[in-house]
């Protein structure tokens, strides 16, 4: 079966190696080149691909912020010259890794193992579909010191964004995880969780008083972001 | 040096044994890389340049990544290790830290440049020849 693609990919030289590895093995067919993330979910909000073959570092946004915001899930094969995103590339469920420049046979190694992928799982690429939701529950796994962490959603006091890191503050400890503010918004679905600048989230319950723009809150002190403002005046039933 | 697939052979600089695995003796598509090494490099040195007159240096690192990419697509394995390094001093060290660094990047850059061209010019004249 011939996988359909799209290659996003900022350096021309790159992704001009990619389309003519593509045409050559005859597994795999081009839809499309973007030179940026945005232009690529433009497409792919039209358009439906088996694969991606994605960049990960392009000015605008990286090829992650990409897969933050897709509404199905293709097959990945990441593209870049570092290797440091190996444990992003697991996170995200990425089938294969190209590390820049890479040769046609190593090409065909990830196309060949991804045919088998896909030849075990025919239900893939999977059609769009809600989100999968976790449970309602008053606790959360967060993987932090090697280990994945039980915490119960009420001794979160706030999370801070890290740039890719989040950090969990709890009355008694603070865990760092490897993630996104937004992934965490999403898995803290629920009445006591407000987002209250790009950076914080907070355990509304938690909150002892709000003054100017500041919330504090067993003594730390966030601030609300201009955005935000009429969201948690609404929330917190400010009168 | 080492004898590529169809004869041609790369200037001993260049990492000629992973050329030849990545062009599989096509001389015309490593022509036209070469080209459109000449052609994009100039390009994406000037972020370079501005990041660095700006002392930016969150888009220093990531423009000298571009770079790094590219040089890799005509053989310059030894460059992309400079690279790497310069990008990752970027992170931790300031602007004025980096000035010799940056001093040692330009002059590499522009050897390889000068190489390149020369190497074009030789893939040109190959091609032309054996056409």
């Amino acid at each position: 079966m011939k996988l359909s693609c799209i290659i996003v990919e900022d350096i021309q030289i790159a992704a001009d190696f990619l389309r003519k590895f593509c045409e050559k093995s005859e597994l795999v067919e081009v839809k499309g080149h973007f030179l940026n993330v945005m232009d690529a979910l433009d497409f792919l909000d039209r358009e439906k691909v088996d694969l991606l073959f994605l960049d990960v570092e392009m000015p605008g946004a990286t090829g992650f912020d990409l897969l933050d915001r897709l509404t199905y899930s293709p097959r990945i094969i990441l593209t870049t010259s570092k290797t440091e995103y190996a444990f992003n590339a697991f996170q995200y469920h990425v089938d294969d890794y190209l590390k820049k420049p890479f040769t046609y046979k190593r090409f065909q190694e990830a196309i060949e193992k991804l045919q088998q992928k896909v030849a075990a799982t025919p239900a893939a690429p999977t059609p769009p579909q809600p989100a999968v939701t976790a449970p309602d529950t008053d606790f959360l796994f967060i993987k932090a010191e090697d280990k994945l962490i039980k915490l119960k959603k009420d001794d979160i006091l706030f999370l801070e964004s890290m740039r890719d890191y989040v950090k969990f503050v709890t009355q008694g400890k603070n865990y760092i995880t490897y993630s996104t503010l937004k992934n965490m918004e999403e898995k803290l679905v629920g009445p006591n969780f407000l987002k209250v600048h790009r950076s914080y989230i907070v355990n509304i319950t938690k909150i002892d008083d709000i003054r100017g723009n500041t919330i504090y809150l067993l003594g730390n002190q966030i601030p609300i972001g201009k955005g935000h403002k009429e969201e948690v005046a609404a929330r917190l039933n400010i009168l | 040096m080492q004898n590529f697939r169809t004869g041609f052979v790369f200037d001993e600089s260049l990492n000629a044994s992973f050329l030849a695995e990545l062009f599989d003796g096509d001389t015309l598509y490593a022509e036209t890389v070469f080209e459109d090494f000449l052609r994009d490099l100039p390009v994406y040195w000037d972020r370079v340049e501005a990041a660095y007159d700006g002392k930016n240096l969150p888009v220093l690192g990531t423009s000298v990544h571009t770079c790094k990419t590219l040089f890799g697509y005509v053989g310059f394995t030894d460059l992309q290790e400079l690279c790497q390094q310069f990008e990752n001093k970027c992170s931790v060290n300031t602007v004025e830290e980096l000035r010799l660094d940056y001093i040692r990047l330009i002059q590499r850059k522009e050897r390889a440049q000068h190489i390149i061209e020369k190497e074009y010019g030789r893939l040109r004249e190959f091609n032309e020849a054996n056409g």
